[in-house]
C-alpha cells in the first residue's frame, strides 16, 4: 500500500508541474495534468504487474 | 522578398538581461520566478511541488549527491544525480553548507523509504529546472 501511495504522490507532483508548464489556458493545463497523472499511474501499475510475473532466481 | 521575411522570422530575438535574473533567481528559490513576475498560481503550484518534493524526500530518508564518491564507487557517476540534486538552487546549497542530507550510511540506507527519498529529491531538481525555464521563458515573452 505505501508503494501505492508514493507512486501516487510522485504523479501528482511530476504532473502539476508538467500540466502547469505547457498549454496556453487552464482548461487545457487542468486537463493536460490529468492525463499526465493518468498516464504515470497506469504506466506505473501495468510496469508493476509485468515486473510481478518475472522470475528473478 | 518573402524568403527575407521568413529569414527575419526565424531569427530569435536574444533574451533581456531581466529574462536571465528571472531564470537565476527561479533556480535559487524554487518558485521565486514566477512570483516575480506576478504568475501567483503558477509560482505556488510549481515552486510548491518542488519544495514538497524536496522534503519529502528527505522525510524519507533519501540523500543528496555531491562529488565525495562513496568506497568502491567513481566519482564521475556521482555527477549526474549531483546536477539533477543542484537543480533545486538554495536547499541543496543550504543543505550542503549544512551537511544535512549528505549522509550515506548503511543505517539510513535500511530505511524501506531510501530509495524513494533519493528519487523525490533527484525529482525536485528535475522538475525546478523545469520550472526554471517556465519562469525565463515568460520573462523572455515567449510565453503567455
Amino acid at each position: 500500500m505505501r508503494h501505492f501511495l508514493v507512486m501516487t504522490l510522485f504523479a501528482a507532483l511530476a504532473s502539476i508541474v508538467f500540466g502547469a508548464m505547457t498549454k496556453d489556458t487552464p482548461h487545457e493545463r487542468l486537463l493536460y495534468g490529468a492525463k499526465v497523472f493518468a498516464e504515470f499511474m497506469v504506466i506505473g501499475l501495468a510496469l508493476g504487474w509485468i515486473l510481478y510475473f518475472i522470475p528473478w532466481s | 522578398m518573402v524568403k527575407t521575411e521568413r529569414m527575419h522570422a526565424d531569427v530569435a530575438e536574444p533574451a533581456p538581461g531581466s529574462a536571465w535574473a528571472i531564470g537565476a533567481a527561479a533556480w535559487f528559490v524554487p518558485g521565486l520566478g514566477h512570483l516575480l513576475q506576478k504568475r501567483w498560481w503558477r509560482g505556488l503550484l510549481m515552486g510548491g511541488a518542488v519544495w514538497f518534493s524536496f522534503f519529502i524526500g528527505l522525510a524519507m530518508g533519501g540523500h543528496m549527491f555531491d562529488l565525495h564518491a562513496p568506497e568502491g564507487s567513481s566519482q564521475i557517476l556521482q555527477v549526474p544525480p549531483m546536477i539533477a540534486n543542484l537543480g533545486t538552487g538554495a536547499l541543496y546549497i543550504i543543505s550542503w553548507l549544512l551537511g544535512y542530507g549528505f549522509a550515506d550510511d548503511p543505517v539510513q540506507a535500511a530505511r524501506a523509504t531510501y530509495e524513494y527519498g533519493n528519487t523525490f529529491l533527484l525529482i525536485a531538481g528535475l522538475m525546478n529546472y523545469l520550472t526554471m525555464l517556465d519562469a525565463f521563458d515568460i520573462a523572455a515573452g515567449r510565453k503567455p
